[in-house]
């Protein structure tokens, strides 16, 4: 049993470390050390332990195991930020916005040094409870100060998005490209972010970029849906240009010629419809055939028929 | 010796002073540079597009010509208010703090030392305290038999004093199983820091920002000239990728 319990530690230890969430995982083999005492064991790791705990089980609805957890950390590090930062997080979890909101304030309010893990669940309780204007004030305020955080740029982006101010949402995911400029992803989101707010030329750079930068499987699928879509769209407006809507940019991004676009429109039919045929021979292959099997291939089929329609409209 | 290391690890922790608090405007001002540092690290291959990218090398331009992230306010602009001069380290109470915090771990580490080798060598000056089980040759006497001033002696015989300076550092290996790898009592930390000098983690004293903000406005101007989309001809880059277009080299079809 002990070798179990160690195992366990090492291996939530390790989430930790690594930043993963896996609040099942963590939750099934919390209890597990829980229940056998494991805790004197863990020796200084427990606290940790505990806090990652309380989170799991937070986010699984485990409201007992939380408190259990909450309680003994508030015991051993009184007045401690963190701690309260648990608690904060438990009351969210019952629905007392405004409670969490009065407590975070509170400490804001004493703690001169800049506790901004509370200043971000502050603006994320502001935003759940509706108060978005006074979410975005916030958000803006700590970003200024906090330049190199990421995760607050995706979130002002996608407040904007969800308020329909595209433009402005595409300008908060400009600074999460420049500080993770290798993530493809995130291109993405900028190009389609871009399609919405009707900026065809620039969506269609940023979809070519993210397919220049992951050319087969993962993210490219959804890069080269993205390039066709631009591509139809502008080639039809193009001799004409009636569809004066589809060729401004409000970046003024220039197009690439007409050459060149009926060029890229080819490829991306030729990427789609290879990347729907690679996924097919799976089950091909599995020839020995399990109802499962053939039945996927089904759906696999009826999904390349859907495609090839598609990629034939105009 | 085991003891006094023990205790000296739990008297330096608890001089350890907690790390200084930060205002929100100080951490602006710190973290006003990074933001064009971010912007220039990507500059000749820049995944904004020209657009965003002005429009955000302008503002910090701005904002650095007009000071708004400067701690204090912008500077004044009377020719009559007193420049302020390189900032004298001794008069920042900030920094005076962190010169004591290091005084102090500093006499933690040399106070116990100096006694117990003063109390070695009043005690037992002279004495020879071991013999070693294995021979060595002449250029060890004066490691071995410190304090001893005996021509004829044969090298394997150790005097107490460099006994004591052995196990000063022998016992460094020790403390690490008791103590844990970043513990106090490491009698090499002694040797490699010397007093008066910040350990590479404190902060080198108080900046100029006034002035790092005036360099770093001319190295985004000079950013600026380098710029270049990581879009700009994305498109051909792509069909050559595919082999849809000829490489470059051959004139270009289209």
């Amino acid at each position: 049993m002990g070798m179990s319990v160690d195992s366990y530690a090492n291996v939530l230890a390790e989430y930790r470390t690594r930043n993963i969430r896996a609040s099942e995982d963590v939750l099934k083999k919390g209890i597990f050390i829980l229940e056998r005492n494991g805790l004197g064991k863990l020796g200084s790791e427990a606290w940790p332990f505990l806090e990652q705990l309380a989170l799991a089980a937070l986010d699984l609805g485990r409201l007992d195991i939380a408190n259990e957890c909450i309680s003994r950390l508030d015991k051993q590090f009184v007045g401690s930020p963190r701690v309260e930062c648990l608690q904060g997080i438990r009351l969210e979890f019952k629905g007392a916005y405004d409670d969490a909101l009065a407590m975070y304030q509170a400490i804001l309010e004493v703690d001169p040094q800049i506790p901004y893990a509370i200043w971000k669940r502050k603006i994320s309780v502001l935003r759940q409870s509706g108060k978005i204007k006074h979410a975005v004030d916030e958000l803006i305020t700590y970003l200024d100060a906090f330049y190199t955080d990421p995760e607050a740029w995706l979130e002002l982006a996608d407040i904007y998005a969800s308020m329909s101010l595209y433009l402005q949402s595409l300008s908060s995911l400009s600074h999460v490209l420049l500080l993770i400029p290798q993530n493809p992803f995130y291109v993405l989101q900028a190009a389609e972010t871009a399609y919405t707010a009707l900026d065809i030329p620039l969506a269609l750079k940023f979809f070519l970029r993210s397919v220049e930068m992951v050319p087969e499987g993962g993210a490219s699928t959804r890069g080269w849906y993205g390039v066709k879509l631009c591509a139809r769209r502008l080639l039809s407006s193009l001799p004409t240009s009636l569809d004066a809507v589809a060729t401004s940019s409000a970046s003024e991004t220039p197009l690439p010629s007409a050459h060149h676009l009926a060029l890229l429109d080819q490829l991306a039919t030729e990427r789609l419809l290879a990347a729907y045929s690679t996924s097919s021979p799976s089950s091909a292959a599995s020839k020995t055939a399990s109802v499962s099997a053939s039945l996927a291939g089904s759906v696999a089929a009826d999904a390349r028929e859907v495609l090839i329609r598609w990629l034939q409209g105009k | 010796m085991i003891l006094v290391g023990v205790l000296r690890h739990y008297v330096t922790l608890l001089l350890n002073s907690p790390p200084k608090k930060q205002t929100l405007a100080a951490i602006r001002e710190q973290r006003g540079l990074v933001r064009s540092q971010v912007l220039r690290a990507t500059s000749t291959n820049s995944p904004l597009p020209p657009h965003y990218y002005r429009a955000l090398s302008s503002h910090l331009i701005q904002s650095f010509t007009l000071g708004t992230y400067l701690k204090d306010g912008p500077p004044s602009n009377n020719p009559d208010a007193p420049k302020p001069g390189p900032v004298n380290p001794l008069s920042d109470p900030g920094a005076m703090e962190g010169m004591m915090d290091g005084m102090k771990k500093q006499m933690v580490m040399m106070v116990p030392q100096m006694v117990i080798m003063g109390w070695i060598n009043f005690f037992f000056q002279g004495f020879v305290l071991i013999k070693l089980p294995f021979p060595l040759t002449l250029g060890f006497k004066s490691m071995m038999q410190r304090g001893i001033e005996t021509q004829d002696m044969d090298v394997r015989w150790v005097s107490s004093l460099s006994w004591y300076f052995l196990n000063l550092f022998g016992l460094n290996g020790l403390f690490r199983l008791i103590l844990g790898t970043e513990n106090a009592a490491d009698s090499t930390q002694d040797m490699s820091a010397l007093p008066f000098v910040g350990t590479p983690g404190a902060p080198a004293g108080p900046q100029d920002y006034v002035k790092l903000f005036a360099t770093e406005k001319d190295n985004l101007e000079f950013a600026e000239g380098q710029y270049s989309w990581v879009g700009d001809g994305v498109e051909r880059r792509v069909l050559e990728q595919w082999g849809m277009v000829p490489s470059p080299g051959k004139p270009k079809s289209a």
